[in-house]
């Protein structure tokens, strides 16, 4: 008896919801009918829910003559416009416009914590600023102007790693005496000329390559290594943030993983000790020598594979799988650690 | 053989729908927003109408909702509830808003005759009409202010027609949890009706 009681006693809101089990239902009126305790509570509870469904007024408070609903079809649509629409661009500049809208819709929750630590010693305005900075070569080359910031005053034979982190520094002092607001805007156009170029769009015009911060490679890739850098630095302010950036559409991580591969491979150049390679849920490769027997085997998941070479893992930290010779799976990890210029 | 030997903690093993959606919303793929409409859009008005009961005010409080999810996808954290839950929690906080700001109006106006338009004078007479429609906005407002645990049990058993069971899977907590937090909730609720604070919801304060 006290047991139902008791048990019945803790269903009763459920009830009152009309939130019980199947087996539940039974139970209730049984207990109901023979405890006046129960009873009482139960209709005070019933009542209550009664009065937030409302008055059973067939036509609402607006009467039959109220506003009427505009119809329902338009809602998405509307609801749609909230947020500018992702440019359409060929497949390799989509992973860049898709880093730049996940940073766009990044950066709001930023407001009022600019100055949060991010990376190095950058905080959040200056992981902007770094990213204009950062991304002002390839706008240079695409004939954007970029002419709004502080000119370069760096010489053509300077070694392109200084030439970087000056650009950086020049750029991120600049930004300082700006509003993180203006930073942010700035950035946003300078993504939006580039995603607005024909080289974005005409994948023949991006075929031709060009040397941006030390790398030959076609402008398609240089697309693709913007849009790495983007989410990177997107998963950085993220962190800092306690917001947890999600990986980039399954299409573009893999687009940036082959990427990724292929500056691998040409980086331990064919003399390596080869490696088998795998990343998780896609394709194998064999890093280095191709004369010589597979020395050992290396599979990474395809984000973290990502943040090994963007320098947010170190060799010996990131989770991986192995077998075979550990220092030849060694120097590949600590190859692809050292391709991280972020 | 290629032996992983541990785990990453970067990414979840099978990523559930609602992350799997959440991402794609970030990254702005439209044809996320129009997944989520369709899976939730009949949720999101059925709680806007039962607060404001009127669909062209549930029709815009859908809007609002779809809105915000859209352009502010990171308000929503898969690793803190569902994706479900999160849009009934805020098109009931929306509607109650809504309601708030229409009952300002409508006191602005009071001298006004066009206010009058707004009582209603169907069956079962005017002024209990009045009183139970004062009731169910005083009930939504304690509701949308009750602590978050709370709210969202409510919210998956009275609007999304779940039972105490079900929620609890949905909300990743024991079944005795659910009952309790249920419980709860609805006494403190129907405290509210007993003593009803002061008409500070109908200020919106």
């Amino acid at each position: 008896m006290t047991k139902d009681h008791d048990e019945v006693r803790d269903l009763l809101a459920a009830w009152a919801f009309g939130a019980l089990e199947p087996a539940d239902e039974k139970k209730v009126p049984l207990h109901l009918a023979e405890c006046e305790d129960c009873a009482a509570e139960a209709e005070r509870l019933r009542e209550t829910v009664r009065l937030m469904d409302g008055p059973h007024d067939p036509h609402g408070p607006h009467g039959p003559h109220g506003p009427q609903a505009r119809p329902a079809a338009d809602t998405l649509p509307l609801a749609l416009r909230a947020r500018r629409a992702t440019p359409r661009v060929a497949a390799h500049a989509a992973p860049y416009a898709a880093a730049v809208a996940g940073l766009k819709a990044l950066l709001p929750e930023a407001a009022g914590r600019w100055s949060t630590p991010v990376v190095h010693d950058w905080d959040v305005h200056a992981t902007l600023a770094h990213l204009l900075a950062a991304d002002e070569p390839l706008a240079d080359r695409l004939g954007i102007d970029t002419q709004v910031r502080p000119p370069l005053d760096i010489d053509a034979d300077t070694p392109w790693e200084d030439a970087w982190n000056r650009r950086t520094a020049e750029v991120i002092a600049h930004e300082y005496g700006r509003t993180p607001e203006e930073t942010v805007a700035d950035w946003a156009a300078q993504a939006d000329a580039l995603l607005a170029t024909p080289e974005a769009h005409d994948p023949e015009l991006a075929a031709h390559a060009v040397t941006l911060m030390g790398m030959r490679l076609p402008v398609a890739e240089h697309f693709l290594v913007r849009a790495f850098e983007t989410w990177v630095h997107s998963d950085d302010i993220g962190r800092a943030l306690g917001l947890s950036v999600p990986p980039p559409p399954e299409a573009h991580l893999w687009q940036l993983v082959r990427l990724a591969v292929r500056i691998l491979g040409l980086s331990l150049g064919p003399t390596a000790p080869p490696v088998l390679f795998a990343v998780t849920g896609g394709d194998e490769w064999v890093l280095g020598s191709e004369d010589e027997p597979v020395r050992a085997e290396l599979t990474l998941n395809p984000v973290d594979f990502c943040l090994l070479v963007g320098g947010r893992y170190a060799p010996d930290e990131v989770p991986r799988g192995t077998n075979g010779d550990e220092g030849a799976v060694r120097n590949v990890l600590e190859r692809a650690a050292s391709l991280a210029w972020l | 053989m290629v032996v992983p030997l541990e785990s990453t903690g970067k990414t979840s093993v099978e990523p559930s729908a609602d992350t799997e959606l959440h991402r794609r919303l970030v990254y702005g793929d439209e044809s996320a927003l129009a997944e989520v409409y369709t899976a939730y859009g009949g949720l999101v008005r059925r709680v806007a109408l039962r607060v404001t009961r009127s669909p062209a005010a549930a029709e815009d409080v859908a809007q609002e909702v779809f809105a915000q999810l859209w352009s502010r996808p990171y308000a929503f954290d898969a690793g803190r509830g569902t994706l479900r839950t999160w849009l009934s929690v805020l098109a009931h906080r929306r509607a109650v808003d809504w309601v708030r700001s229409e009952a300002r109006h409508r006191k602005d106006a009071r001298a006004d005759d066009a206010a009058l338009h707004t009582i209603p004078d169907a069956a079962p007479g005017p002024d209990e009409a009045v009183v139970d429609r004062e009731r169910s906005l005083l009930l939504h407002s304690a509701l949308a202010e009750l602590p978050q645990p709370q709210r969202e049990v409510v919210h998956l058993a009275y609007f999304a027609g779940r039972t105490y069971r079900q929620a609890a899977v949905e909300l990743g907590i024991p079944e005795g949890t659910a009952k309790t937090r249920l419980r709860t909730a609805l006494r403190t609720l129907a405290e509210t009706l007993a003593d009803p604070p002061d008409p500070a919801w109908e200020r919106g304060a």
